[in-house]
């Protein structure tokens, strides 16, 4: 079992390394975060540096999540596509272990970048002479659940239809869609206007907010922290607390990508 | 070592499509240590009828076993079994050793160090090895293919039109690595549109039409189900008796060919003043003519 997932692993990590759509995805990214970085360079203040290189740290962090998104949803589309799945599955390699391997190589990876970026973010506070904030500890491990809670979402939703789909699925059916949704419902129904449809309506939203899964779900409790990477010590469990929704989310994601890759023809 | 017995399976285009039936009812057995071949017209179901006894596809109806045990994606019964795709759907981002690697890794055992180099150059591909796949011709994924057949000694191995593509030299050196593993006692199956290969190789053979098993027998017995016939030339100035089917007349000299029950006939008028027998040869049946006399007179 071990020596079956330690061949899976290493052939995803290849792919990751050679995988030209990601190379140039995280080209995209570093460029527009150098670009955004570049006023730093002539900023004529402590405290200037310092707002700069949060803005940084923020954009990279909000990068690595749709990068980590990018690292399953291409890892699972490509195989699918490719058809090479049913090399796989006729050896003695379970689809389990397979698609366990594929979680753990995407999660690994992003885990590598979010080192990468809060070392990024000490050395930049370091060397801009600035106080190293708990803060970027607090937000880099938050960043990280959330990536966990990204890849596992769009590999289930690439398990069940076309990558571009599964972005624009994304993009518009998530819960901010229907958060507002619901509250412009209620707007509707507080100015006068109530009816059984718009009853139904503010429900069928909140059920949706409800169920469709968040990048942040703490973002209410754990914004200040984001804008000012200072952090109480009582706030420390919200990172737990969104390192278990993840987990959760994984965990979920896994059983039903698992049950539709099962059922999949993979001829 | 393969139990079919009639499996059904049905795939539909499109959501509300009507349901097309790529296998209907097909049952076929095969013993251990046969090689057998799967014959049958483009979209017969003989890929279809493969991906089931691998697994890949569930039947709707019908029972299935092999080895003893129903086919599950993944499970250890594809310890002892190889298989060769017909498309080389491989892991296109990975480099020919890679891949050979990569698929003998899933096996789950630890090899010589030795045994990928080798095979690689058995095959001709130690200098290409850290060619990605995605650069590799047709020919050379096919040997990838083949080479991940050969890494563990399998003792049911599947080939889903395994010649496809190869030059002719890697042809005859395939059949000789073929027969050198169904002599080491393994059981092969193989689906094939080049006959005369399939009448080279296989000891049983499966002729399947629409879905179904039109013709299971020994290569032998569904060779002899054409008739024996004679080819025969000899020159005379008068006719050819009736059961002498004439193919051609040039002057005085008749080609035709004669059923084998009447060479004693033909010998007896040949010998006869004024005829003179030029040619009188066996026309050995092949898979082909079987194939086709099979396909005409129970096709469904």
């Amino acid at each position: 079992m071990k020596e079956l997932l330690k061949v899976n692993l290493r052939a995803h990590f290849i792919y990751f390394r050679r995988s030209r759509l990601l190379l140039a995805f995280a080209l995209v990214f570093l460029l527009l975060t150098l670009l955004s970085a570049l006023p730093i360079v002539f900023s004529p203040s402590r405290a200037a540096a310092f707002t700069g290189a949060k803005q940084i740290f923020s954009t990279l962090n909000m990068f690595l999540i749709a990068f980590s998104a990018g690292l399953g949803l291409f890892l699972i589309s490509s195989h699918l596509r490719d058809r090479n799945l049913k090399m796989v599955f006729t050896k003695p390699c379970p689809p389990t272990l397979w698609l366990a391997s594929t979680y753990v190589s995407a999660i690994g990876v992003s885990l590598l970048l979010n080192v990468t970026i809060l070392a990024c973010a000490l050395v930049m506070s370091l060397l801009g002479h600035t106080k190293v904030q708990a803060g970027l500890a607090f937000v880099s491990f938050d960043t990280f659940a959330a990536s966990v809670g990204m890849i596992a979402y769009l590999m289930f939703l690439a398990m069940v239809m076309h990558p571009v789909i599964a972005v624009v699925f994304v993009l518009i059916f998530n819960p901010s869609t229907f958060y507002n949704l619901q509250l412009w419902v209620q707007a509707v129904q507080s100015a006068g206007r109530k009816s059984t449809i718009l009853q139904v309506f503010e429900r069928l939203f909140h059920y949706c907010y409800m169920v469709l899964p968040m990048v942040h779900p703490f973002s209410r409790q754990t914004q200040a922290i984001h804008d000012s990477l200072r952090v109480a010590p009582a706030e420390w469990p919200y990172a737990l607390y969104s390192l278990g929704y993840a987990l959760s989310l994984t965990a979920l994601s896994y059983c039903l990508s698992l049950f539709f890759l099962q059922r999949k023809k993979l001829i | 070592m393969i139990v079919a017995e009639n499996l059904s399976v049905h795939f539909r285009r499109g959501l509300l499509g009507p349901p097309i039936k790529a296998l209907d009812g097909l049952s076929l057995h095969v013993a251990e240590g046969d090689f057998f071949a799967l014959v049958g017209q483009n979209g017969a179901g003989k890929s279809t009828a493969m991906y089931c006894f691998l697994g890949l596809l569930r039947p709707k109806a019908g029972r299935l076993r092999v080895m003893g045990k129903v086919p599950e994606l993944g499970s250890k019964l594809y310890g002892s079994v190889a298989f060769l795709p017909e498309e080389p759907h491989y892991d296109l981002y990975l480099t020919v050793e890679e891949a050979v690697r990569y698929y003998a890794g899933l096996y789950g055992k630890s090899l010589p160090a030795k045994t990928i180099p080798d095979v690689l150059e058995r095959l001709g591909l130690a200098e290409f090895k850290t060619l990605p796949l995605a650069k590799c011709s047709k020919g050379m994924k096919q040997k990838v293919g083949i080479a991940q057949c050969l890494i563990h000694p399998a003792t049911l191995v599947f080939l889903d039109e395994p010649t496809r593509g190869l030059d002719p030299i890697i042809v005859r050196f395939f059949r000789e690595v073929l027969r050198e593993i169904h002599q080491r006692g393994a059981t092969i199956v193989m689906n094939s549109h080049v006959l005369s290969e399939i009448e080279m190789l296989a000891n049983r053979v499966a002729i399947i039409e629409k879905g179904r098993t039109i013709a299971h027998d020994t290569l032998e017995n569904l060779m002899h189900l054409e008739q024996e016939t004679y080819d025969v030339a000899f020159e005379t100035n008068g006719d050819a008796p009736e059961w002498v089917s004439v193919q051609a007349r040039q002057g005085c000299v008749v080609r035709g060919a004669i059923p084998a029950a009447r060479l004693r006939d033909f010998m007896e008028f040949a010998c006869q003043p004024g005829y003179r027998l030029l040619e009188c040869s066996l026309k050995k049946a092949t898979l082909e003519e079987s194939f086709i006399k099979i396909l005409r007179e129970k096709a469904p």
